[in-house]
């Protein structure tokens, strides 16, 4: 059993006070002449958390679909993607490429969650009906299809460029860098740990355990009169809602979104990442996506003190990932902190 | 240019999609996982061929059989080495699996054959026809003048032989009967004596030899680099499910479809819309998926 | 087809290559590490952190280059990288500017924005390098407002973007740093090199134009901006086909290309998609002019292709300012990576910005950013490198740095201007044949919007 495991219950209401509380803190910053100061050498830290704590929206929301009710999705990157391009779009002033709407943002960024829960909606009514790996390839083509339409269409979505020009609300009320970068991290790890707090709550709840009974097995759910379509479509749904959110508060932090943010490599290190926790749970999922992440920072500062060029340190440390995922799956199957039983695999 | 040219040049591609298809096909039907490393094996046959047509060197049909042979060995080895120890636990790891030995195999060719791409020489005649008559509907001309290049004809003609013998080893001898017997029924084909294991070595073999012959296909129209494989996997991949998963004569009619639909919107899409083709390509893939889930020729694979 | 690459890679395709990224991590790896200056270490440390080291000589400055080590243009960068460290080598070799040490730490982005965002913080915060010395178009536009807010100065040899022509420099007062947009470009933007192709198309009666092109930015843009000059100036494009990079086969859009009658067609891709696409027009037998984008004038393209492609000419910029010979002469001395259009921009985006730290006297941001434009203008003595630029700068004169790439006069708002030269394949290779004078070119380039 791990530490994280021992931990009282209730964590749920724990994630909320402490989300709750980094947003009132985060606020303060953001609202009040109130200044932080953060060593520069910590920059790129806070830089990567912050990128951290989005990306731990992604994973939360991919975990209730494939942790919690067996939905293989992968193509989960399409609706971060949705998300911050409607929210940019919508939001923007005066892109360079694309079309900018103005709109507050506020109401931009709700309609990037709309967006994207809608896109959930249609991939999940079409798809979900499809066995496993055959889901995996629909969402994966979906993304696709989705990349390609936002490259290609250069009047409307800006092409590569992407749109510019989108509103940043928290650099807009604070002008010294620190404080700002403070501010960020708490405000969106404030909205991450409530969305933690709100996962938690809805998968402890016995509609939690129809959705595990589902990925269990799902013949039996059904006999026991559930309807598993039901079930299954709003796991989809609020994952692709979290991505979307997720996508929105990227869009309002990088005043800006392209192609580029929204490679595959997205949808791949959160996979990584949850399954090297362990699916099904929030919290160690959370801690999977923390050591890819933390793994890939580090390595950015080791280079230094290994003998080898750095384009042969690049491929070589891509090896090295591919073959952490293979290992994780053959030996550790429920990932670090999962459980094998609830997940079913064999050990 | 008339549509007779457009279809021989969506053959062609499809002739590539469908020798790899084939194979990605007979993985998934027997071993019952979709393997995302497919593509790395086109590309590690891609670099034997140019090893053995430049370092070693010997002609270019030789260089292709050793392609085949190297793919062969590289996919049996892999298979034993990665896919046969988790073989029980169903088809989700076995896919992660595949994308983590995807990503080793693509970093470890770039870390020792470097980024740079490389080609395989190679020369080309192109034979005209230009007296075919036009035959026009509105501004659509079904006939019209073609040329087909030296290449397109060894492309179509591997893709061919590639049939027939493929249809003689599934239809003709024990191992390929045994193999439609596994991929209809794995525990029936138990009960009646067939050695499983053996059936899955094969189909890994033979997986393997057809992606070498693909790889070095496409390295001699493009080029070899870490990626030959790779960018096209997505094409295989949707080409043997648009013709039912499983099902290698589902999976050449898949990649011709997707063939033809590649040349087809290229030609015909509005300008602005020309570099979307391979969502075309995916659209396709999902509309078929949707209104019939078994493919054009395969099993059911909705579970509900 | 095959398009995936974009944005499916695991790693790969040529369009997204992958290598790094396959993990997610998007390409990164890594650190690696600068071996910047003549040391081959770099690691990091030395830097002086433009904000403790004050008006005080510091014993060695480290400058920030963010870099394709991997990616899909990571075979651009060998000649960027060699160009670097040779001029860090002659700067040092001329006693360095302020006498210090001058280094570069290089930190791979992949070209990949989220990766971009934490290499350049990395740069700024950690290692502490007052000035940074790379980025490319599609790092820079998305991280716009990010990387203002580090009041950094940077000096890329990379974008072309059309983006650029009216953002960053310092709006032509060097003094006042409130209206800074602290991006500089020694490379002359796309607008510049593209009109002078299309200039050169017109000159010579190939008034209606095929164009076949990629979908990414840098190949759209080399498109946008030669077709601007050239429609507005009398040319006519017959048809325009943009296809997906790293496909096995382009025929069916070279045959709808082909449909169409024009004099000449213009490729914008990336080499090896082009090599594809380029096999298959010589294979079709289409003939006809090609004109290229200024990245495929490479041995390569002209190997793989076969004669088909003899006559075929690029427009490319950079490699006709003043000091060309020095900076070759060093250069070659240096290793053997081949020269490519943003090479010696490398070498001048270098040069400025050890001249801009000699003339104020400190290796802060602000004082870099602020005589960056005063180091480059006319004005002042010409100097061809740093050596030249010291000397007169210790004799109390004022400056004007001749570049390699062009004469490096840093407009308003960053850019320079320079004259386009036109290169044309034959037996062996590609070869300048003609040139396109900046005057020329200047004419289309509207004043103040450059």
């Amino acid at each position: 059993m791990s530490a994280l495991d021992r931990l009282p219950s209730g964590r749920g209401d724990r994630a909320l006070i402490a989300g709750v509380a980094c947003l009132l803190v985060g606020g303060l910053f953001a609202l009040t002449p109130l200044q932080a100061s953060l060593p520069s050498a910590l920059y790129v830290f806070v830089e990567v958390g912050i990128t951290f704590v989005i990306y731990g929206m992604l994973v939360l929301g991919l975990d209730l679909q494939y942790g919690h009710t067996g939905l293989v999705n992968f193509g989960h990157v399409v609706f971060f993607a949705v998300g911050a391009y409607a929210t940019a779009m919508l939001a923007a002033q005066d892109s360079f490429a694309g079309i900018a709407l103005g709109y507050p943002w506020p109401l931009a960024l709700l309609v990037g969650v709309i967006a994207a829960a809608l896109l959930g909606l249609v991939v999940s009514a079409t798809s979900i009906r499809l066995r496993d790996d055959f889901l995996a390839i629909v969402t994966l083509a979906t993304a696709e299809i989705f990349h390609s339409i936002f490259v290609n269409f250069e009047g409307i979505f800006g092409g590569n460029v992407g749109i510019l020009g989108v509103p940043r609300p928290i650099a807009g009320l604070v002008g010294d860098a620190d404080t700002r970068m403070i501010a960020t991290i708490l405000v969106i790890g404030g909205v991450t740990l409530i969305t933690l707090a709100a996962v938690t709550r809805l998968t402890d709840a016995p509609y939690g355990r129809v959705l595990r009974a589902i990925r269990a097995d799902e013949l039996v759910t059904r006999s026991v009169g559930k309807s598993t379509i039901v079930y299954k479509t709003q796991a989809f749904v609020y994952g692709a809602a979290l991505a979307g959110l997720a996508g929105g508060l990227f869009a309002l932090y990088n005043g800006a979104v392209a192609p580029g943010f929204f490679t595959i490599q997205v949808t791949v290190t959160i996979w990584i990442g949850m399954l090297l926790g362990g699916a099904a749970n929030h919290r160690a999922v959370l801690a999977g996506l923390a050591i890819i992440m933390g793994l890939r920072l580090v390595s950015r500062f080791g280079l230094s003190v290994t003998p080898v060029s750095g384009d042969v340190f690049a491929a070589f440390r891509l090896v090295v990932v591919g073959l952490i995922l293979i290992a994780v799956i053959r030996f550790r199957p429920a990932g670090i902190w999962g459980d094998p039983q609830e997940l079913g695999v064999d050990q | 240019m008339g549509l007779l040219q457009e279809a021989i040049f969506g053959v062609v591609t499809g002739s590539y999609i469908a020798i790899a298809a084939i194979g990605f096909t007979l993985i998934y039907g027997i071993v019952n996982m979709i393997n995302f490393a497919y593509g790395e094996y086109l590309t590690l046959g891609a670099f034997v061929g140019f090893l053995a047509a430049s370092a070693i060197p010997v002609p270019l049909p030789v260089a292709v059989v050793l392609a085949m042979i190297g793919g062969g060995v590289i996919s049996i080895v892999l298979a034993r080495g990665f896919f046969t120890p988790i073989n029980h636990t169903g088809p989700v790891p076995m896919l992660l699996t595949s994308i983590g030995l995807g990503i080793a195999i693509r970093n470890a060719i770039r870390l020792f054959g470097g980024r740079s791409a490389r080609y395989i020489e190679t020369e080309t005649t192109t034979f005209r026809f230009d007296g075919v008559p036009d035959v026009a509907i509105g501004s659509l001309d079904l006939l019209g003048g073609f040329f087909v290049t030296s290449e397109h004809l060894v492309v179509v003609g591997s893709a061919v032989a590639v049939f027939l013998a493929i249809h003689a080893l599934l239809t003709r001898t024990d191992v390929g009967i045994a193999m439609r017997a596994m991929g209809d029924d794995e525990s029936l084909a138990r009960v009646r004596g067939i050695d499983t294991q053996l059936i899955r070595d094969s189909v890994w073999v033979l997986a393997g030899v057809l992606a070498g012959l693909a790889g070095v296909l496409m390295a001699i129209q493009t080029n070899v680099s870490s990626t030959t494989g790779f960018s096209h996997i997505l094409q295989i991949l949707s080409a043997a499910i648009l013709g039912g998963a499983g099902s290698p004569y589902g999976a050449i009619i898949g990649a011709y479809v997707i063939g033809l639909a590649l040349a087809i919107s290229t030609a015909f899409l509005p300008s602005s819309m020309t570099g979307l083709s391979s969502a075309v390509a995916f659209a396709i893939l999902i509309a078929v998926l949707l209104v019939k889930p078994s493919g054009i020729a395969g099993t059911e694979v909705r579970e509900a | 087809m095959v398009g995936l690459a974009g944005c499916v890679s695991f790693g790969g395709g040529e369009g997204s290559d992958d290598d790094g990224s396959g993990d997610g991590s998007g390409g990164d790896d890594g650190s690696e590490d600068g071996s910047g200056g003549d040391d081959g270490s770099g690691d990091g440390s030395g830097g002086d952190d433009g904000s403790d080291d004050g008006s005080d000589a510091p014993e060695t400055i480290s400058l920030g280059q963010p870099a394709s080590l991997s990616g899909q243009w990571d075979f651009l960068q060998p000649g960027v990288s060699q160009a670097t460290d040779a001029a860090v080598a002659h700067i040092n070799e001329a006693g360095g500017p302020l006498d210090a040490e001058l280094e570069v730490i290089r930190r791979d982005t992949a070209v990949d924005p989220q990766e971009a965002r934490t290499v350049t913080t990395q740069l700024i915060e950690n290692d502490g390098v007052p000035a940074i010395v790379g980025l490319f178009s599609s790092e820079i536009n998305p991280l716009w407002d990010f990387l203002q807010d580090f009041e950094v100065p940077m000096v890329t040899p990379w974008p072309g973007s059309t983006f650029l022509d009216t953002r960053g420099g310092d709006k032509g007062t060097p003094e006042d740093l409130s209206d800074d947009e602290w991006i500089w470009r020694t490379v002359v933007g796309d607008t510049v090199h593209t009109s002078g192709s299309a200039v050169y198309a017109l000159e010579n009666d190939l008034d209606t134009l095929g164009v076949l092109n990629g979908t990414t930015e840098g190949e759209r843009s080399y498109v946008e901006g030669f077709l601007s000059v050239y429609e507005d100036n009398g040319g006519t494009v017959a048809e325009r086909v943009e296809v997906e990079i790293g496909g096995s086969s382009y025929q069916s859009a070279l045959s709808r290309l082909f449909d169409a009658e024009f004099d000449a067609f213009l490729v914008s891709l990336p080499l090896e998609s082009a090599i594809t696409a380029l096999s298959d027009w010589a294979d079709a037998g289409y003939g006809r002019q090609p004109i290229l984008s200024d990245p495929l004038a490479q041995q390569d393209l002209v190997d793989q292709v076969g004669s088909d492609i003899h006559g075929a000419w690029a427009g490319s910029p950079g490699q006709s300012g003043p000091s060309y010979d020095t900076f070759e002469e060093v250069y070659s001395g240096q290793g053997d990576a081949e020269i490519n259009a943003w090479t010696p921009p490398a070498w001048d985006a270098m040069q400025v910005i050890a001249l801009a730290i000699q003339r104020a006297g400190e290796a802060t941001p602000e004082a870099i950013e602020r005589n960056l434009g005063p180091v480059s203008r006319d004005g002042g003595t010409a100097v061809n490198n740093f050596a030249e630029g010291k000397e007169a700068l210790e004799n109390g004169e004022e400056i004007s740095y001749q570049g390699a790439a062009t004469p490096t006069n840093f407009t308003q708002h960053g850019n320079v201007f320079g004259s386009v030269t036109i290169s044309t394949a034959g037996e062996n290779g590609f070869e300048a044949t003609s040139e396109v004078p900046a005057e020329d070119i200047r004419e289309y380039v509207a004043e103040g919007e450059y």
